[in-house]
């Protein structure tokens, strides 16, 4: 037992954090092992980490911390590594801290609405944890059945049914932090909301791992809506569906959410793991869930139904029961995987518009599809705009995958272009530091990065990321696209 | 001070009339200026801050003067900057439930218009008629429609933000969902001022309800005990009301002639649900609870009643007491202690009171009235009140003078170097609302 538990290394370093963590089964430095995180759901970009460390608690988190900016070492947090915009790479070869077996429930206090969970507590785990009383964990990513609250935290990650219920700092009432020196810092003290001072909480949610690591999180919990109903509808025009879509919206109605599929998505979900029966030939699906009291549904629901009709459907129905429905949803949450049914690779991106530009940017994301030869797959949030293009590649092919991440790169430019942003809820990350300039000055870049400096001042803790590197960044879109031709 | 070099100086940047120089000696709220401005653009803020911070004055920032009681430790500022010229529309979108708009607004002018298009922007602060929407945002003023709606940090999605040298800095954007770089507005929201001018401010919109109403269960005997029962199972159950809020005796009758603890609930839906919330509540009433059910126009009525009774310095006239009001933030149910405590102060120090408390948001208000030395006391009994259930409390309004032997803010958080570095990196020479915020930030 006790040798299985020893460190085979001669690295100081590792021998050190190995102690600081408790021992050889709390960390990896052997390269064979490294390789598993040398990227995390944007697999364009590969480095190998120094080493992983698994810390138990938020005090060896601090340790550690502490450790690595004492001796000038690199590090970043890392939940599931689901992230799909690469901020857990390790780019500079980071100490990567893996919050992994910090995964308890600490509290659940349901007459005060909330729960305090630990950063690698699954997002599903939390909903499942508390349903059987009849509440549930609001945001909800695709990925929740593995992605970690931490790092939702980390990248404000928002779900589905963020239209009605916003993203997650609309649901971040307290952090435990510790800060890039080590320090433990409580902000938003027992979720009690407003606390004085500016708002930091807000701020490091969304943050991307470069101004703290999260240890502990209180979120806010929510009773089940008493009713739920959702509408499929097909349309032959990508226009009547966005048209349906505003009209929703603009007759009063808030849907839980509004989830549209083009052809080519409703392609790709056909041919995988959860098909249902979209006809193959149709331009849109939309799928409309409305929640809320049980006497109100009905008249909303009629309200979507007549509204989808004068927008020229060619169907639209409701659920006939929960299994049908979560029969629908399971096809569209798991849209993204399934296009590796119809394409060898794909890089998802994560623009948002005004939802009354959608139209107009659907035809010039098809234009870039033209231009690039590449297939695009559009799946969206439409109720709040936010459009996943789905650049579908062949790695295997010379050039295509520098090809896919200027086809990505151009619709989020597009994006920009009509007054909306880069991202939505996938973050900055690696991929889209360059982008950044679609929507901010060189003075707002620097308003933000001066933000960093006073929680994080010498960028031991995930440099590289969310923002261009002035003067460099000729060169990292070089290397960038070097790589790609590789990955 | 502002001597004659820097009153041509003024000059060179506005017109004569959008300079004012105040002869007031002394303003009992404070947070006045030697010299008023009035910038009609965003051009004109930004070059009346460059101005200031490159000739180390200092600046009070106004909007519609209804918070002048809220932090402070400085009489006068050597400007004082109004954005009450500063107003209007800059640009609403109704199919994308989106408006921008110039932050010296008064916030009914923006609901009024909004109105039209069957919107609104989902705040409910108080004193909406005067205050305008840069103040609302600036120092977080949120309503008992917290508890449906969410507050200032859920409502806002973009703004434009004068830094003191002058610069303008976008943070978020004019789409509902936005994670590009940090969340910079969040750092604007709530910091009383002492970070830039906030110019212009886009939010995102709700539709008006299609049907309202207004249900209020008063306890004649005032049994704590009972109303948490209630407020939990409420809590516990489906049904959604957008407010949660009891009211003290004292407040209950001012607003609805009801002399007992009373709860507001407001329902916003369609009609149908409306009308099945009002049975639900009806249904688990206590025996020894009175109900009455209001119509979409009483609801109406009764709110906007309840949004002006907190103290107003924009108002003409001095009230007669000395008035106090106090925020307390506390895990939900401590409201209950926190309001119980704070009445008995009203005998033992001779004061009113009227207090309010959200019990599915956290957030209460204590307002105090009476001689001055009484309502300091019970201002600072207050604060230990909450502080004993694990809140806090700040001063929402006291005068200037009370200000200054008080702390606004209550003890300076662990993390209080953040807040300072914040500061330092955005305004170092402390151009703008000095001495406004937590620790004399
Ligand atoms: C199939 C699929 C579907 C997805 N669908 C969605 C979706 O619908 N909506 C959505 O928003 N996202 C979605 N994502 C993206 C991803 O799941 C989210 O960004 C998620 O929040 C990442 O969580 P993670 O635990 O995997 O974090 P990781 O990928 O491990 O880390 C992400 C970032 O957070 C930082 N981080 C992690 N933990 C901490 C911590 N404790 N403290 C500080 N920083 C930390 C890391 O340094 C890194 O920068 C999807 C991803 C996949 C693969």
């Amino acid at each position: 037992m006790k040798a299985k538990n020893q460190i085979k290394s001669t690295d100081k370093h590792i021998v050190n954090l190995a102690e600081i963590v408790g021992g050889a089964r709390s960390i990896l430095y052997l390269k064979e092992d490294l390789v598993a995180y040398d990227c995390d759901g944007f697999t364009i970009h590969k480095h190998l980490p120094k080493a992983v460390v698994f810390p138990k608690n938020t005090q060896e988190v601090a340790e550690v911390v502490q450790y690595c900016s004492e001796n000038n070492l690199p590090f970043l947090a890392r939940g599931a590594g689901t992230g799909l915009s690469g901020g857990a790479i390790p780019l500079n070869g980071e100490i990567i801290i893996s919050m992994v077996r910090m995964k308890k429930l600490i509290s659940v206090d349901l007459e005060n609405r909330r729960a305090v969970v630990e950063p690698g507590f699954v997002n599903l785990m939390l909903t499942n944890s508390i349903s059987d009383k009849g509440y549930y964990y609001a945001p909800d990513p695709s990925s929740q059945y593995c992605c970690t609250i931490g790092g939702n935290v980390a990248e404000n990650a928002g779900g589905a049914h963020c239209l009605k219920y916003g993203v997650t700092t609309n649901h971040i009432l307290g952090l435990e932090v510790v800060m890039p020196n080590g320090e433990i810092v409580e902000v938003g003290k027992d979720g009690i909301p407003d606390a004085p001072g500016y708002d930091l909480l807000g701020l490091i949610t969304g943050s991307e791992g470069t101004l703290g690591i999260v240890t502990k999180i209180t979120v806010r919990i929510l009773k089940n809506p008493e009713g739920k109903q959702t509408v499929l509808a097909y349309f032959d025009r990508v226009e009547d569906g966005s048209q349906a879509v505003s009209d929703i919206i603009s007759a009063g109605i808030v849907p839980a959410a509004l989830e549209m599929m083009d052809k080519t998505a409703i392609e790709g979900v056909e041919a995988a793991a959860f098909p249902v029966g979209h006809p193959k030939d149709i331009e849109a699906v939309l799928l409309i869930e409305v929640d809320g009291i049980a006497a109100g549904i009905d008249e909303q629901i009629n309200q979507i139904l007549e509204v989808c009709r004068k927008r020229n459907v060619r169907e639209v129905r409701a659920a006939k029961n929960e299994e049908e429905r979560a029969r629908w949803w399971a096809n569209r949450k798991t849209g993204f995987g399934a296009m590796g049914a119809i394409s060898p690779d794909y890089l998802v991106q994560d623009g948002v518009i005004p939802r009354s530009k959608l139209p107009e940017v659907l035809s010039k994301i098809n234009q870039i599809s033209e231009e690039f030869g590449l297939r695009i797959a559009n799946i969206f949030h439409a109720g709040d705009g936010n459009l996943h293009p789905l650049v579908l590649f062949d790695a295997r092919i010379p050039g295509e995958s520098k090809k896919a991440l200027e086809a990505g790169s151009q619709c989020l430019k597009v994006c920009a272009d009509v007054g909306g942003t880069i991202t939505g809820e996938h973050g900055v990350g690696i991929e889209k530091r360059e982008e950044m300039r679609f929507v901010f000055s060189e003075e707002e870049i620097a308003a933000q990065t001066d933000i960093r400096e006073v929680f994080n001042p010498y960028n031991f803790l995930n440099a590289g990321k969310l923002f261009p590197s002035p003067g460099r960044c000729v060169e990292i879109k070089k290397e960038l696209k070097a790589q790609a031709k590789i990955g | 001070m502002i001597g004659a070099e820097s009153m041509s100086a003024l000059k060179k940047l506005l017109n004569e009339e959008q300079i004012f120089r105040d002869e007031a000696v002394f303003n009992p709220y404070g947070n006045s200026g030697e010299v008023t401005v009035y910038p009609e653009t965003e051009e004109e803020i930004s070059a009346v801050l460059k101005y200031a911070n490159s000739n180390k004055l200092t600046i009070n920032i106004t909007g519609g003067g209804t918070k002048r009681g809220f932090g402070g430790l400085m009489e006068k500022s050597g400007i004082l900057l109004s954005l009450e010229r500063y107003k209007g529309i800059v640009e609403h979108t109704p199919g994308d439930m989106t408006v921008t708009v110039k932050a010296g607004t008064p916030f009914n002018d923006i609901q009024d218009y909004l109105a039209k298009y069957n919107q609104k922007i989902s705040l409910d602060p108080f004193w909406p008629q005067m205050a305008t929407i840069g103040g609302i945002i600036a120092a977080n003023e949120s309503g008992p429609k917290r508890l449906g709606y969410g507050s200032a940090r859920d409502a806002v999605i973009g703004l434009r933000t004068v830094y003191p040298d002058g610069k303008v800095i976008r943070s978020g954007g004019k789409v509902v969902k936005n994670v590009a770089g940090y969340d910079m507005n969040k750092l604007f929201i709530g910091s009383m001022g002492t970070l830039g001018v906030v110019s212009e401010i886009t939010l995102k919109l709700r539709p008006l309800p299609k049907c309202e109403s207004l249900v209020l269960v008063s306890f004649p005997q005032g049994k704590m005990e009972k109303i948490k029962v209630l407020a939990v199972n409420i809590l516990d159950s489906m049904i959604e009301p957008v407010t949660m809020e009891l009211l003290n005796p004292a407040l209950a009758n001012k607003l609805a002639g009801i002399n007992s603890y009373t709860l507001a609930l407001t329902f916003e839906d369609v009609e149908s649900s409306v009308r099945y919330q009002e049975e639900f509540i009806k249904n688990i009433l206590p025996a020894d609870a009175d109900l009455r059910i209001h119509s979409k126009e009483e609801s109406e009525s009764f709110w906007s009643e309840f949004y002006q009774h907190i103290p107003n310095t924009a108002a003409k006239e001095l009230p007669a007491e000395t008035e106090a009001s106090l925020k307390i933030g506390s895990v939900n149910m401590s409201i209950l202690n926190v309001m119980k405590e704070a009445e008995l102060l009203i005998d033992l120090l001779n004061v009113s009171i009227e207090s309010h408390g959200g019990l599915g948001h956290g957030l209460s208000q204590v307002t105090i009235r009476g001689a001055a030395e009484d309502v300091a006391d019970a201002a600072a009994k207050v604060r230990q009140i909450a502080e004993s259930t694990g809140g806090y409390a700040i001063v929402k309004h006291m005068t200037f003078e009370m200000r200054k032997e008080i702390s606004v803010w209550g003890e300076n958080p662990s993390y209080f170097f953040l807040l300072q570095g914040i500061k330092t990196k955005i305004d170092p020479l402390k151009t703008l609302n000095p001495k406004r915020f937590v620790g004399g930030i």
